[in-house]
């Protein structure tokens, strides 16, 4: 049990040492396995590389945590770098961890294969490895001493050892509460008490960590499932977190709000215009741009029958709205110069296709009716269409 | 001292004017008597004989001429200010007549874009050509001389004033006397230093202009002073700015409606410009990027070790040329016809004509497809690539790309054909001294920025619209 916290030199030596020192000196996995019953599968693995063997190590620590040990001890794994350093040095952790929790109540013990992730693992799994021995030099009072030689309890930690936590361990804290409900579920329907070398979810809230011995599981699962929220609040920084992502979902929720207004204030997409005598031979009707953005037109032009169409006061170009020129019998663009005939279809300046016709229909009352939901485009043939004019 | 406004709705000579126009003269007299005063230091004198009248001619100093120069131009002042009383209006001299013969034929010549377009390449070429010439200072002070008095005469034109005194615009004018100013400047810096260099025997330090005023100064108080002055002068500028011209608002914007013409902001109008010409997307997206890709790429391509650090000319000619080129013709000359000749409809307008809305202007335009195939093609062989609404995508595809391989032909020629026809021809210097992929680099911007002028050309002389047109697809080129 070591005082002082790891370097990570240390943690690799350890990780070393556990794998190299099967025979050596008794380390976790050892513990555990001696504690489930099935010591010599854990004698089994040899000392081999060190590569691969940090990695092996703490494949079959995780495995022997989590499943059977003797089916999984053997597994041998490629090593790829620092992860599985990690993952050793976790390994490590965790089988400690199996000790102390299986002192106590192995049925209640949660497995917890930790998946290395970046330099904080290390961190928490040091400072975790150091203040453990706290806690298993405080509530030591089992028999399996071997098992508090390595153990690591962050949680318990915490409450023995006095240690701020780090944002890592809070985090990891987290994770670790929500995960014990359903594993701590799983593990009590198999009422066989196996060994399970992890830490013990309970132990993360210190309150569950104290239950004594005996009906712990329900009380502790009963007290995660209710303390779990608290944690979102339990110190001042989970509370900062946790009110900024509630100002964050309160301000997008807002926000998709805006895309359902209660009242809609711009003017319906169909309208009615009149009669169609009311829009004489050959002529231009701006009378709904400004409002519709529309003219009707009448003219002979298109296909030399007497069509009336609703052509949009929009550009092709760049979408300014041209001016009906009477005198020059064409629409005129002020932004670019661009002209169109009286039916729509472009002759000068830089727009590369006609205007576009909306819906057009002769409505049972006999009146026009527009419907600007439905546009029109000549270049895809669409003006053959005939809900895009009305025959005068 | 009322110029009625149902007699004249568009008053060439109001009082305002006259008076205005008389401070001008006025200031332009003052920076003469100084003009003068330098040409008196200098002692220089010329011998006029009038004809013989005089003999053996008399010797007079040179700054006598100026100083009559100046005297005239303070008479005038005197005028403006003293006959700008309504019974005088009407019989001022000193103006561009509205139907002169002055105004017309300026309009004419501006009005017309191809007019326009060559004249501004023209002045650039020249003003390269003739640069030894141009940067005397005697040449710079006429010239400038002959700008004021330009801007002073037009500004007794109604339609002129419209267009020019608009708030938006004053900063622009001013702008252009001083593109004007700095271009000259850095004229009279790179003759010199060519000058020098040609001279120089490469031995000691390069003797440069800069070179010679690089004495170290203290930042106080040489440096602080000069910020502080610069400082009160800028602040002046703008506070009499923000109270003598009124912030151009115009009326609550609409969907609906559309200024006519509807202007960018003045910076932008080279931009407007090329949209006339080209697609959206090529316009307002590709040619904007390359044209700041291109200014990034210029450290890269640029392989001429000399001439760095100090106004030259002679060691940098095609570096300076193209610069000069794509500045002043393709933007500030774009951006002078943008402010001052485009009017409604996007018609282009002469600075003296009136912009009148109905103002017709013939601008039939084609599309290269249609002038091969309708004019060209389907007249001999009879076939056009069309197709009908009911036909499959894939026959509809292909006939779309038969229809507009003119264009991607040209097209492709344009970018694959001409850089290595340039490498071999009159870029074969470039091309061994750059290697192949920085030559190609260059090549391409450098094609880039003639695509334009060549489009505007195309659509000057065979009214081409577009090379590319696939309304189908939204693509155009």
């Amino acid at each position: 049990m070591t005082e002082e916290k790891p370097t990570i030199e240390e943690i690799l030596a350890m990780a070393r040492g556990q794998d190299g020192g099967g025979e050596a000196d008794p380390p976790a996995d050892d513990v555990v396995a001696e504690q489930s019953g099935t010591p010599e599968q854990s004698e089994s693995s040899p000392a081999p590389s060190p590569a691969s063997d940090i990695l092996a190590a703490a494949r079959a620590q995780d495995a022997a945590g989590d499943e059977e040990p003797a089916a999984t001890e053997k597994q041998p794994a490629p090593a790829t770098g620092v992860s599985d350093i990690l993952a050793a040095a976790r390994a490590q952790d965790t089988g400690g961890d199996a000790g102390a929790a299986g002192d106590e109540e192995p049925a209640a013990t949660e497995k917890q294969p930790a998946p290395a992730t970046g330099v904080s693992d290390i961190l928490a799994a040091a400072r975790a490895q150091d203040t453990g021995g706290d806690a298993g030099a405080a509530g030591d009072d089992q028999p399996a001493a071997p098992a508090a030689e390595t153990a690591e309890q962050p949680a318990a930690a915490d409450s023995a050892g006095g240690e701020r936590p780090s944002v890592q361990e809070m985090l990891q804290q987290l994770r670790q509460t929500d995960g014990a409900t359903a594993d701590q579920d799983q593990a009590s329907d198999t009422t066989a008490p196996r060994p399970m070398p992890t830490r013990p979810a309970a132990a993360a809230v210190p309150v569950a960590a104290t239950v004594a011995p005996g009906d712990l599981s329900r009380r502790s699962v009963l007290g995660a499932v209710v303390l779990a929220p608290l944690q979102l609040v339990a110190t001042p920084f989970a509370a900062a977190w946790t009110a900024l992502t509630a100002a964050t979902t309160a301000m997008l929720l807002g926000t998709a709000r805006f895309m359902f207004p209660n009242t809609l204030v711009e003017p319906s997409m169909t309208f009615k215009i009149g009669p169609p005598s009311d829009y004489p031979p050959n002529s231009v009707s701006a009378k709904f741009k400004a409002e519709r953005g529309v003219w009707i037109v009448r003219s002979t032009m298109y296909n030399a029958q007497d069509q009336i169409v609703a052509l949009a006061s929009v550009c092709t170009h760049l979408g300014c709205t041209p001016n009906w020129l009477d005198g020059e019998q064409k629409f005129k663009c002020p932004c670019h110069g661009s002209g169109f005939y009286i039916s729509g279809v472009h002759f000068e300046g830089p727009a590369p296709r006609p205007l576009e016709r909306v819906g057009l229909k002769i409505a049972a009352d006999g009146m026009l009716e527009v419907d600007k939901s439905k546009k029109f485009q000549d270049e895809l043939g669409q003006w053959e269409d005939p809900a895009s004019y009305v025959n005068a | 001292m009322h110029v009625d406004p149902f007699i004249d709705p568009h008053p060439n000579l109001t009082p305002a004017v006259l008076q205005g126009l008389g401070w001008l003269y006025l200031v332009l007299s003052v920076m003469n008597v100084f003009w003068c005063a330098r040409v008196l230091k200098q002692d220089e004198h010329v011998r006029i004989r009038l004809f013989g009248m005089l003999g053996k001619g008399v010797e007079i100093p040179r700054a006598a001429s100026w100083a009559i120069y100046s005297s005239i131009l303070a008479t005038i002042a005197f005028m403006h200010m003293s006959w700008s009383s309504a019974e005088y209006i009407g019989k001022f001299w000193l103006s561009l007549t509205p139907d002169g013969l002055i105004e017309s034929s300026i309009d004419s010549i501006v009005a017309n874009p191809v007019s326009y377009f060559v004249l501004s390449i023209a002045g650039t070429a020249m003003m390269i050509f003739f640069r030894e010439w141009l940067v005397k200072p005697t040449v710079g002070w006429i010239m400038l001389n002959v700008a004021i008095l330009f801007m002073a005469l037009s500004m007794t034109d109604y339609d002129f004033r419209q267009i020019v005194g608009k708030p938006d615009n004053v900063p622009i004018v001013a702008l252009l006397y001083l593109v004007g100013g700095f271009t000259w400047l850095y004229f009279f810096h790179a003759v010199e230093n060519d000058r020098r260099l040609e001279n120089w025997d490469g031995e000691g330090a390069i003797p440069v202009l800069n070179n010679e005023d690089n004495e170290k100064v203290l930042v106080w108080p040489d440096l602080v002073y000069a910020e502080l002055i610069c400082m009160i002068a800028v602040t002046t500028v703008l506070i009499a700015w923000g109270i003598v011209l009124d912030a151009p608002l115009e009326e609550p914007a609409s969907s609906a409606k559309t200024p006519n013409p509807s202007k960018a902001p003045w910076y932008f109008l080279g931009l407007q410009e090329m949209l006339v010409y080209y697609d959206p997307w090529l316009a307002g997206v590709v040619f904007p990027t390359m044209i700041i890709g291109g200014l990034i790429a210029v450290p890269y391509i640029d392989f001429n070790k000399v001439g760095n650090g100090y106004y030259v000319f002679k060691q940098r000619a095609f570096s300076v040329i193209t610069f000069l080129f794509g500045f002043l013709t393709l933007w500030v000359a774009m951006i002078i016809l943008g402010t001052f000749l485009r009017g409604p409809n996007w018609n282009i307008f002469g600075i003296y004509e009136f912009w009148d809305v109905h103002k017709l202007v013939a601008l039939n335009n084609v599309m290269l497809s249609e002038l091969f195939w309708v004019d060209l093609v389907t007249p001999i062989t009879g076939f056009a690539p069309e197709y009908k609404n009911s036909d499959p995508e894939s026959v509809k595809t292909l006939m779309i790309l038969i229809r507009e391989a003119p264009g991607f032909i040209a097209l492709i020629a344009y970018f694959t054909v001409l850089p290595p026809l340039m490498a071999i021809s009159c870029l074969k210097t470039f091309f061994h001294r750059m290697g192949f992929l920085r030559y190609m680099v260059f090549t391409h911007f450098l094609l880039m920025m003639a695509a334009l002028p060549l489009k505007m050309v195309l659509r000057w002389t065979f009214n081409l619209k577009y090379l590319v047109n696939i309304p189908e697809w939204f693509f155009n080129i």
